[in-house]
């Protein structure tokens, strides 16, 4: 070995006593170009957490993490860390933002003696470019995912308005893929989502086209996939990434769209069949009332392999999706076929059994080791203003219920329907197209303690209903059916309201009584609110529940103070179909933890 | 003189003012007392709050009347309003039916409220600026506020989320 070889290494001592060659901040007199890619910038409170970011990062640099701020419905409360050591400042991140929020300054030095420095979390981490106004943002209107929703064919006003056929057509292959594709599969949605239902990955399979999976995935957390497919309130597209620039995906719309592709027939070979219990571990359970809630338990607990059998008062099974929604919205023969799968997993139905006096609570209780209470707000409120007790003063889910069970319904030529929530758009509608049948007229008024803008009707709704001819009349307090000398219902009068909640919030409403108005009708549809009626638990029952404000009170789980009792659905939660099925899937899970043991026995 | 002839004097004392609230109180607590346990346990929570809330009422009304300094202003006389009538006819307790549902219960302590609200506030108009001014001022104040709870929970019982 030459001698050179052994003494190279200690010739880098020399260098121990000279200044560095790198410099702390060489380039300071030379700016980035103003679009340069510099450093990252983001606005923390407009950035939604989607992390579509850090999914299309090619290096894997970007990193969604935890910086202390609360989830809420659609923020996930995590935002981007940003690695330097890999960033390659391509700014793709930057193009796909959904809300805009991530930018890139035009910056460029930053030196550190600290490695770790340069993984940071822009907008979070305060740097000096923070408020930099030069560099690279993503060009007004240009966004890599559509921004306009694939729209949904619909009967027009004039075809639907002598029908209860369906309104919605539903996407045909090619504009469900379309409208797919918008998705960036972020999964803000599934937090919103009351059953947390695994949208992306379905929007995933209608990309694919590959129904059976998307089908087998909607039924894991949803029996009711065909109803919440047509009338779920969707507030999982309030909480959409798409939503900031753009139109929402139509996730309801996609989520029908794959009911719709696999022939009803398959439905059961595809969700599988249920458990077999094991021999003498198979429970009995009794659930009052055939709605989304308590079907959705039944479905889930038969899959385990018990025993569940539902009694139901009215003709029909489905609940209120059957009874308050009408056919144009959800035809029968579509939430059949979800009832068809329930039924297929071993859930039996009785229908036009009443529990209180054809079976009691009590024999449910002695016959069955659970019981579920799900009976829904099938009671109609009424305003109680002088007159309202005249034979001609309706109840909206009276009628309604008239309606579905094709009960002769006397249809008058004029009439007045109170109230401003979807209810009283769905009587509304309805009995305008049983006018338009009887009369070949329309003549209906919707009048409103609301303002418009507070309606609690979808915005859907109200708009349709003007479109077939009903007139929508917001801010009247009712005051009196006005009942003529031949005692006929002639109208309702009203006086304009003022206000109807006070600084707080709280209801507490106005009149202008100079601004009087009679609306002419021969009928006065009250669909102002609902209640759950209760009487058919008997007072036994009754005085040993717990009660909360009116409402039988349950635990997280739907468990009553009755260690054997669940109530779920409409009537502890108020009214809407996915938290119904979100109700049923909890009551069931804590029905089997207690059979297991794990929870107090039942 | 019959009691009907006083109530139709023009001219009251704040003592009998005073007395009339006591009793309006009072039988609205006996009343909500009594009714508790005829209404179902789902809405008992109302009557009893409805009666808790009178008997606020009835305590603070009644500390009031005993207070020294307020004998000089018990003995004051004040115009009687319109409203007194109607005041006063709440002091008959309503018939609400053997097992009245919670719309109805609502209604009924609503109206009460009203009148006393209207009685208290036409009180304090009709009295000059002073301490007895604001002591009915106060009052109308404390039957609003009442008045306001009642119509709020009347919406969410009524309404049911306005569905």
């Amino acid at each position: 070995m030459p001698i050179t070889t052994v003494l190279s290494p200690f010739r880098a001592w020399k260098f121990l006593f000279q200044n560095p060659v790198t410099v702390r901040d060489p380039l300071t007199e030379r700016p980035g170009a103003p679009r340069y890619r510099g450093f990252h910038q983001n606005d923390a409170e407009k950035c939604v957490g989607c992390g579509t970011c850090e999914t299309i990062c090619q290096n894997g640099a970007i990193d969604m993490i935890d910086v202390g701020l609360a989830p809420k419905d659609g923020d996930s409360g995590l935002r981007p860390r940003i690695d330097y050591g890999r960033c390659c400042w391509c700014a793709l991140c930057v193009d796909v933002c959904m809300t805009g929020s991530l930018s890139m300054s035009n910056a460029y030095t930053w030196t550190d003696a600290n490695a770790d420095a340069f993984r940071f979390t822009p907008g979070v981490d305060k740097k000096p470019w923070d408020n930099d106004q030069l560099g690279y943002r993503r060009p007004e209107g240009h966004a890599l995912h559509g921004k306009d929703r694939v729209e949904m064919a619909e009967l027009e006003p004039e075809a639907r308005i002598g029908t209860f056929d369906e309104i919605v057509a539903g996407y045909d292959v090619a504009r469900a893929r379309l409208e797919a594709d918008r998705c960036v599969e972020c999964g803000l949605c599934v937090a919103t989502c009351p059953a947390h239902m695994a949208i992306p990955q379905y929007i995933k399979a209608v990309r694919d086209g590959d129904y059976e999976r998307g089908l087998a995935l909607l039924y894991e957390t949803n029996p009711f996939s065909q109803v919440c497919g047509r009338v779920c309130t969707h507030k999982c597209e309030t909480a959409c990434a798409a939503g900031h620039e753009g139109d929402p995906i139509a996730i309801r719309w996609l989520k029908r769209h794959i009911t719709d592709q696999v022939p009803h027939k398959d439905y059961v070979r595809i969700v599988g069949k249920p458990k077999k219990a094991a021999k003498g571990e198979a429970k009995t359970i009794a659930v009052v009332g055939a709605g989304p809630a308590g079907l959705t338990a039944a479905y889930d607990l038969a899959r385990q392999g018990h025993k569940v059998v539902v009694y139901e008062v009215r003709k029909h099974p489905g609940g209120m999706p059957r009874y308050g929604i009408p056919e144009y919205r959800l035809p029968y023969d579509i939430l059949d076929a979800d009832i068809d799968v329930i039924r297929a997993m071993g859930v039996e139905i009785k229908c036009e059994t009443r529990v209180g006096s054809d079976i009691t609570m009590d024999e449910l209780k002695a016959k069955n080791d659970a019981v579920i209470l799900a009976i829904g707000l099938h009671l109609g409120r009424s305003t109680r203003i002088p007159g309202s007790d005249h034979a001609d003063v309706r109840k909206a889910v009276d009628l309604l219920r008239q309606v579905t069970d094709e009960d002769p319904v006397d249809v008058p030529k004029s009439l007045v329907v109170i109230g401003g929530g979807n209810v009283a758009m769905d009587i509304a509608r309805t009995m305008a197209r049983l006018q338009m049948k009887a009369y070949g007229e329309v003549a209906v008024t919707v009048t409103a303690l609301e303002d418009k803008a507070h309606f609690l009707a979808d915005p859907d709704e109200i708009r349709e209903c003007g479109e077939e001819g009903i007139d929508i009349v917001d801010a009247r307090g009712p005051q009196e059916v006005v009942i003529d000398a031949d005692g006929r219902v002639e109208g309702l009068r009203t006086w304009r309201v003022q206000s109807i909640f006070d600084a707080q919030g709280r209801f507490a409403p106005s009149y202008d009584e100079s601004d009087e108005r009679i609306h002419p009708g021969d009928m006065v549809i009250e669909a102002i609110g609902q209640a759950a009626g209760v009487d058919m638990l008997g007072e036994g029952l009754t005085e040993a529940l717990e009660w909360n404000r009116g409402r039988i009170q349950v635990d997280a789980d739907g468990r009553t103070s009755e260690s054997w009792l669940w109530a779920i659905g409409d009537c502890v939660k108020g009214p809407d179909v996915v938290h119904a099925v979100a109700d049923g899937h909890r009551a069931a899970k804590s029905i089997l933890a207690a059979f297991e043991g794990k929870g107090d026995e039942a | 003189m019959s009691k009907g002839h006083d109530r139709l004097k023009v001219l009251t004392t704040v003592g009998e003012v005073f007395a009339v609230a006591i009793e309006f109180e009072r039988t609205a607590r006996d009343f909500y007392v009594a009714l508790a346990p005829k209404v179902s346990k789902s809405i008992r929570y109302l009557v009893e709050e409805l009666a808790e809330e009178e008997q606020n009422h009835f305590d603070l009304f009644t500390a009031m009347a005993a207070r020294a300094d307020m004998a000089g202003v018990l003995a004051a006389e004040i115009q009687r309003p319109a409203s007194d009538r109607k005041f006063s006819d709440c002091v008959h307790l309503p018939d609400l039916g053997e097992h009245p549902d919670d719309q109805a219960v609502l209604q009924y302590a609503l109206m009460r409220e009203h009148a006393a609200m209207e009685q208290y506030r036409a009180l304090a108009d009709e009295t000059p600026a002073g301490s007895l001014r604001d002591l009915f001022a106060y009052l109308a104040n404390e039957e609003t506020k009442h008045k306001n709870e009642l119509e709020a929970v009347y919406y969410d019982t009524v309404h049911s989320g306005g569905v």
